[in-house]
């Protein structure tokens, strides 16, 4: 199983024949995700390697099945990408852009609930469901097939838990990035129901930042609904109050949105706290993961 | 971007939403023709005006003559105004809040309001959280009727039709200029109507590209001081767009994401370090930018050390240690630099590295502490 994505995932590219969006999904290619066509306005009719490019992505799904899309798009066209997609019928959508501007971010989050569809993103590194299927930009080898959950907000993060876990021989079932805000798609919360449903994942790693109130909303779904072990591993400890830390969410107003504050609500919903993520490998260890 | 307060107003006039009787005063001449007993508002672009002295009411022009030179010197919050908005004076019967926003909790557009206006929103949400109502409302479709009705009652404001106006007004300049925020505090109920006294609209400037003769003729009207100077890091890391964030440490840090940069903070702070910076190269990050990125951490002097920790999904390690081996070449005695790098193309990154002289760390925590320690020895 896996969530949201699995090894037979058909995968659509926008943004196919630029110099990012080729190099990465030759990649995504070599790892085994079945990328059935691509995208690049104008780029129409031509090839990328052995993958067909359309002009639009209603095109490229009258010849394609097509359960996912991946964009490789700049923020000012973002929302007109993930529009397309959307309007393709296409369930599951990858937003990779930083600096979407809010207003489209919500379009694309509305439109999306209006067509029961999945929007992971913004500002994310994607999904990884390691030996299966790759759909996002992760370091491959860092990531190997097992029964760990991890959801990140940072796709970095995610590496760097996935090297760590990976080394120690603790694989994962799927590593979701959900991205680095202000707005998301997919939320924590989501991502934890997945994995608590999934037959494969046996334990939970949560990766969260400061700013916002995601986590404690995370933390209240633990507390109720999750019976799988979660370790989280809050960041941003060191973060002064008001600077923007890199994310558009990842910041701290007045006492709202402090890391202390998230591992705090954390523990108390019953998840194992990871300062650093050799922590997170001595805790999967001791509880017998 | 934040609009001075003249400016969110001259948006509320085009849409019909009545503000009181203003003038621009760019110089004491402008003074002459003000509608007397008058309030002289300093125009900067932060809250806290009223607490800092920099709203005056002046009862004639002599008074207003007094008052000019004052609330030009007078600083709010780092912020010192060359122009002041000076208006009439309103007779006010009732103080009312009232914001069009995003409800980051669930993603949705949202009116906020409440019937206690003219204060801190925040410590009334936080002391009489009651006394705040937030009407969601659907991006698509805009604000329904009954929605306006639900906040007239709740307000205690029998006219609603005065009300729908306000709305209309916000709702225009909040969806037609990628506003992020637009709220009044206080709307006045007085016996003309709803006043709108003081105002404050936020644009996004993620949408500036989209609107940018309007971001540039909206700059060009401001005018004022910010006694905020920058360090020379903080002056050269906006000059090239790089996320820079200075902190009052010695280690000087570089990461290619913003979790693992807040990560490693972190684990600086935990081994007994002290972070000199934030710096995150984000995703799309080439050799020019982790060139660039050196130059603004090590324009702080205070830094002893420079960890730069790389962990590349998009980003490259080939090309970053290309931007390494770049700064190396022009800089020959360089503070001690210590590289962590794993990830996409890093053979070829490592070997770069090495032919400069460096020696990669591959674990996080190794490259933390040798930093840490290098900072150290050289105090």
């Amino acid at each position: 199983m896996a969530i949201l994505i699995n090894e037979n995932t058909r995968v659509l590219i926008q943004g196919i024949t630029g110099t990012v969006g080729a190099f990465q999904t030759r990649i995504m290619k070599d790892y085994g995700t079945r990328v059935v066509a691509g995208v690049t306005p104008g780029k129409g009719g031509s090839r990328m390697d052995d993958t067909p490019v359309y002009d639009f992505v209603a095109e490229a799904a009258a010849e394609h099945e097509i359960d996912a899309a991946f964009g490789f798009v700049p923020a000012r066209f973002a929302r007109d990408a993930a529009m397309e997609v959307l309007d393709a019928g296409i369930p599951l959508q990858v937003i990779t852009s930083e600096g979407i501007p809010d207003r489209d971010m919500l379009t694309i989050i509305h439109y999306a609930r209006a067509k029961d569809a999945v929007v992971v993103g913004p500002d994310t590194a994607g999904i990884i469901s390691p030996g299966k299927c790759k759909l996002g930009v992760h370091p491959d080898k860092m990531f190997m097939q097992g029964r760990v959950g991890i959801l990140s907000k940072s796709g970095a993060l995610s590496y760097e838990v996935g090297k760590e876990l990976t080394e120690n021989g603790i694989g994962q079932s799927t590593v979701v990035g959900i991205g680095g805000g202000p707005f998301w798609g997919l939320s924590q919360t989501e991502v934890l129901k997945m994995f608590q449903e999934d037959p494969e994942t046996d334990i939970i790693v949560m990766l969260g930042e400061v700013g916002g109130k995601m986590e404690q909303e995370a933390a209240q779904y633990i507390k109720a609904h999750v019976t799988k072990p979660v370790v989280a591993l809050i960041v941003g400890r060191a973060a002064p109050e008001g600077a923007q830390m890199g994310h558009a969410g990842a910041i701290v107003e007045g006492k709202e949105g402090t890391a202390q504050s998230k591992i705090q609500a954390l523990r108390e919903a019953g998840a194992h706290i990871a300062s650093r993520p050799a922590d997170i490998t001595r805790i999967i260890k001791g509880i017998g993961g | 971007m934040r609009l001075l307060e003249y400016q969110a107003k001259q948006l509320f006039l085009k849409y019909d939403v009545r503000v009181p009787q203003g003038k621009l005063i760019t110089c004491a001449d402008d003074l002459d023709g003000c509608f007397y007993p008058a309030v002289l508002k300093v125009q900067v672009p932060i809250g806290g005006r009223g607490k800092a002295g920099g709203i005056r009411v002046a009862k004639d022009r002599s008074a207003a003559t007094t008052l000019y030179p004052s609330l030009l010197a007078t600083e709010v919050k780092g912020y010192y105004a060359q122009t002041l908005f000076a208006e009439e004076t309103i007779e006010i019967e009732r103080e009312i809040y009232l914001a069009l926003l995003y409800d980051r909790a669930n993603n949705s557009p949202m009116i906020m309001a409440s019937g206690i206006g003219g204060m801190d929103i925040e410590q009334v949400a936080h002391e009489e959280p009651e006394k705040i109502i937030r009407i969601h409302y659907d991006p698509f479709l805009g604000v329904q009727p009954y929605m306006l009705r639900r906040l007239a009652k709740f307000l205690q404001l029998s006219d609603t039709a005065e009300l729908v106006r306000v709305i209309k007004g916000m709702y225009a300049i909040f969806t037609e200029y990628h506003a992020t925020l637009v709220e009044i505090n206080p709307l006045a109920e007085t016996p003309v109507g709803l006043v709108v006294l003081d105002a404050k609209v936020e644009l996004d400037d993620k949408a500036e590209s989209s609107q940018a003769e309007l971001y540039q003729a909206l700059r060009s009207e401001q005018h004022f001081k910010s006694s905020k100077t920058l360090t020379a890091a903080e002056a050269l890391a906006s000059e090239n767009h790089v996320k820079y964030v200075l902190l009052d440490g010695d280690v000087g840090i570089i990461t290619d994401g913003a979790g693992t940069g807040m990560l490693t903070l972190d684990l600086v702070q935990d081994e007994g370090g002290k972070p000199a910076n934030f710096c995150e190269l984000g995703g799309l990050a080439n050799p020019d930018l982790m060139h660039k990125a050196i130059k603004v951490v090590l324009a702080n002097t205070n830094v002893k050390a420079l960890l730069i920790s790389l962990i590349g999904g998009l980003t490259r390690m080939d090309e970053m240690a290309e931007g390494i081996a770049r700064y190396l070449g022009e800089n020959k005695n360089p503070i001690p630099i210590v590289v962590r790098m794993c990830g996409t193309q890093e053979e070829v990154g490592k070997e770069i590295l090495r032919s400069v002289g460096l020696t990669p760390f591959y674990d996080i925590t190794d490259a933390v502490r040798e930093a840490v320690s290098l900072a150290q020895k050289s105090k």
